[in-house]
């Protein structure tokens, strides 16, 4: 754990120190390094839980999770290139040791056994975003969009640190291992209700759960492409996280419990998708298409069996992936036309022709075309789903549906069709872009082989 | 400010501060107040601004009162008792008074309207003085007489101070207004905790101090007294604002900042006294108070205003940083790892 961890911190000197020609390359290269260092969690283990210290510790749902937040980072670092190239040079340091703050707190978020260690590393991912979007963002929005991120996580997450603690004075330990096996019988009665309650909150606000989503589409689209990123590929797989963890904890209460979630998670799914539809602005339609694929994760995670676990755990790491390369290409439109609106930039394929490859192959992961991850994961929950209660298929299937025509929408506005007549000269795109995107599409491929390795099932 | 009275003024409010949080009889610790309360009245009053009297006079009229009353509540108790223990604080109405009155010194809630107007009146450095050293004896009379004095009514006080003192601190635009207010909204947290765990309202004490000094003395040093000169303030020296904003969010008590750690233990001290339900709602309320620190924090670094492109940028002067703010600063948003070592050093 400490031979990644310590790593990533000592990357903030080296953002801070590297001369200012090598800065870029150091930090990434480092920090690819780091990445591919940490592959070497994968290995499969006789053990539940991998390398388990007091503190912290690896098991089958953490170790995917974990590999893809170091495979994040350097990516976030080679996206931000492009938009940070006009700041001065102090900026860009300050910009990438952000980037690298937030990196430790969400590697100690994922692998923590201990419930307060992760409550502070979960919230302490807050201020390093709250920076990214309200700092380095472009529109007044950011402030707004900042103010709904903070608070809608803040409401949310203190009633989950109060009911920590008060797991912590009934049971006597928040040791994750320890409490599961002890099976703090909590007795049905409104206490253990709320405290239930207030326990899978702060996760359905972060994942997020249709209906307390609205802080999501806001702080996509003003935050950077490197905060979009984070957000889309690592923080809102904490709150995935965060559910599967908890739920293993209330089993007597949960039973009816997870009805209004699980209600609102199927239709959310729903909404979502067909909010996509009729979305002018590229970014938020990338947004909602993320609530609408974590509804799926939520609703997996809410029913908690074997499969539904391994097709939540499948669909968030392949969300993770596809969703964040949504949002680079999005994002490399965006430096070249400075416009997100999907009419102002449609018909680009002409203009670059390599890129919508790219768009063609992301597009065609969103919307879980075989032999993607994509496809098994949706495939796995909607048949776990389905087994729990037969009419869950009405909803499943047209969210399916629904989300096959927007991604058909989004592929479609954005490449083919006229050039608007006020695009007429772009910069190509450069070598670190196509670097970029095939980054991402080499796990999104590789992983189809052995879907073993991020299904959560022990191996 | 001639220097031989201001000498004079600081001395005596040491010498107030410490005859009062160390003494046993009730008619020392009011002497100990007193001279605190003499001893602060120069440092209001010195720039003679018509404002800074009429703070002084609030002040001085507030503070006497409060003082009389509980040299009040104390007589009353040696009269029923035959005793000037200040531990020893028996009489209900004795405690029903000492509460009252502690809490017009502290400015807690329904007796809070004179310590904004204060603060708004006096200097940067006179306003930290007010809300933090002048809070301490108040603070350890009521440490002594905790055990004595009504649960209820303390949580009550607290629970409205920390809602008032976020809720008021809404619409303002003055920064020392603000800090008023957010001093108002901490107290509510030590006096919630102050019958359960006294040792952890003198943590609360502690840290709150720390970081509050940091906000204050950070915005003398770039003198900033509103929210609209804060905004431009970056150009002087831009590190300092960034740190600002930092200490103002571990103030809010975000982890993984110091401000987290006080108000963790006392939710977890108040689970464990089973009112979990207060914890939750105080916890809730301290969201107000996070609303206007995000404010000041978006204005010290976050924000840049409009302006033309001939705008003239303040000056940068290249001051170097004075080592107490930095070492507060390293204080106020680093602690939190060592929380372990603090709570077991209490």
């Amino acid at each position: 754990m400490l031979k990644i961890i310590l790593p990533t911190i000592m990357l903030l000197p080296t953002a801070l120190l590297s001369p200012a020609k090598s800065m870029w390359t150091n930090t990434t290269m480092y920090s690819l390094l780091i990445a591919s260092i940490s592959l070497h969690w994968l290995t499969p283990s006789y053990y539940p839980t991998k390398t388990l210290t007091l503190w912290t510790g690896m098991d089958q749902i953490s170790t995917p999770l974990l590999v893809l937040s170091c495979w994040f980072l350097p990516l976030m670092i080679m996206a931000s290139q492009g938009h940070l190239q006009h700041e001065p040079h102090k900026r860009k340091r300050m910009f990438i040791s952000t980037l690298i703050i937030i990196q430790p707190f969400i590697i100690l978020a994922f692998s923590a056994t201990e419930l307060m260690l992760f409550y502070i590393s979960f919230e302490a991912t807050l201020i390093p975003t709250l920076i990214l979007i309200t700092r380095w963002g472009n529109q007044p929005e950011r402030l707004s969009a900042g103010i709904y991120l903070l608070f809608y996580t803040l409401i949310s997450s203190l009633p989950l640190l109060v009911s920590i603690l008060y797991l912590h004075t009934n049971t006597g330990t928040l040791h994750l291992p320890i409490i599961k096996l002890t099976h703090p019988n909590l007795p049905a009665s409104w206490t253990s209700l709320l405290s239930s309650l207030a326990l899978l909150m702060a996760f359905m606000v972060k994942a997020p759960l249709y209906g307390l989503h609205l802080w999501l589409p806001k702080a996509h689209v003003e935050a950077p492409i490197a905060g979009s990123m984070l957000l889309a590929a690592l923080l809102l797989k904490l709150g995935g996280y965060g559910i599967m963890r908890v739920t293993l904890l209330m089993e007597p209460v949960s039973n009816f419990l997870h009805y209004p979630f699980l209600t609102l998670a199927l239709w959310g799914a729903l909404m979502t998708s067909s909010i996509c539809l009729r979305q002018t602005d590229l970014k938020s339609l990338i947004a909602y298409s993320s609530v609408s694929h974590m509804g799926l994760v939520i609703a997996a995670s809410m029913i908690q069996t074997q499969w539904s676990f391994s097709g939540a755990m499948i669909l968030m790491i392949s969300h993770g992936l596809t969703s964040s390369l949504l949002f680079c290409l999005a994002n490399t439109n965006y430096e070249r036309t400075h416009s997100r609106i999907l009419i102002l930039t449609r018909g680009l394929q002409p203009l670059l022709p390599l890129m919508s490859v790219w768009w063609l192959l992301a597009n065609l992961t969103n919307m879980a075309l075989p032999p993607t991850t994509n496809l098994m994961a949706e495939l796995t929950i909607m048949v776990a789903l389905f087994n729990w209660s037969s009419p869950t298929i009405i909803l499943t299937g047209t969210a399916t549906l629904l989300t096959a025509s927007y991604t058909l929408y989004m592929l479609l506005s954005t490449q083919r069709g006229t050039l608007p007549s006020h695009i007429t000269t772009t910069p190509n795109s450069n070598t670190r872009e196509h670097l970029l995107m095939t980054l991402h599409i080499i796990p999104m491929l590789t992983l189809i082989l052995k879907p073993e390795l991020i299904s959560g099932t022990p191996l | 400010m001639n220097p031989h009275a201001k000498l004079i003024c600081t001395v005596s409010l040491i010498m107030g501060t410490s005859i009062t949080i160390s003494s046993n009889h009730w008619i020392l610790a009011w002497t100990g107040l007193e001279i605190n309360t003499l001893a602060i009245i120069p440092l209001i009053s010195k720039s003679h601004h018509p404002r800074a009297i009429e703070a002084t006079i609030k002040y001085f009229l507030t503070q006497s009162t409060a003082s009389a009353l509980i040299l009040f509540s104390s007589m009353t108790n040696a009269w029923s008792t035959g005793q000037w223990d200040i531990t020893q604080l028996n009489h209900p109405t004795s405690c029903l008074m000492l509460t009252m009155a502690i809490a017009i010194k502290l400015g807690l809630v329904p007796f809070h309207f004179w310590f904004p107007e204060v603060l708004q009146g006096s200097s940067l450095i006179t306003a930290l003085l007010l809300s933090t050293l002048m809070k301490l004896p108040p603070i350890t009379l009521l440490l002594l007489t905790s055990q004595s004095l009504n649960t209820t009514l303390l949580t009550l006080l607290a629970i409205s101070s920390t809602l008032i003192g976020g809720w008021m601190g809404l619409n303002q635009t003055q920064t020392r207004k603000i800090l008023a207010f957010s001093s108002i909204s901490h107290l509510g947290w030590m006096i919630m905790i102050i019958s359960y765990n006294p040792q952890l309202t003198i943590l609360t004490f502690i840290l709150y101090t720390i970081m509050t000094s940091t906000v204050f003395l950070s915005l003398a040093q770039i003198k900033v007294l509103k929210l609209s000169t804060l905004l431009i303030s970056w150009t002087k020296t831009p590190m300092l604002n960034a740190t600002v904003m930092l200490t103002l969010l571990s103030l809010a008590g975000l982890p993984p900042l110091t401000g987290f750690m006080p108000k963790w233990l006392i939710i977890q001290e108040l689970t464990k006294q089973e009112m979990t339900p207060m914890a939750t709602i105080i916890t809730m309320l301290s969201l107000l108070s996070l609303f206007f620190y995000l404010r000041l924090a978006y204005h010290s670094t976050i924000t840049l205003p409009p302006n033309s492109s001939n705008h003239m940028k303040l000056w940068r002067t290249n001051k170097t940083l004075n080592t107490p703010t930095a070492i507060l600063t390293a204080l106020s948003t680093t602690l939190l790892p060592l929380s372990p070592l603090i709570i077991t050093m209490l």
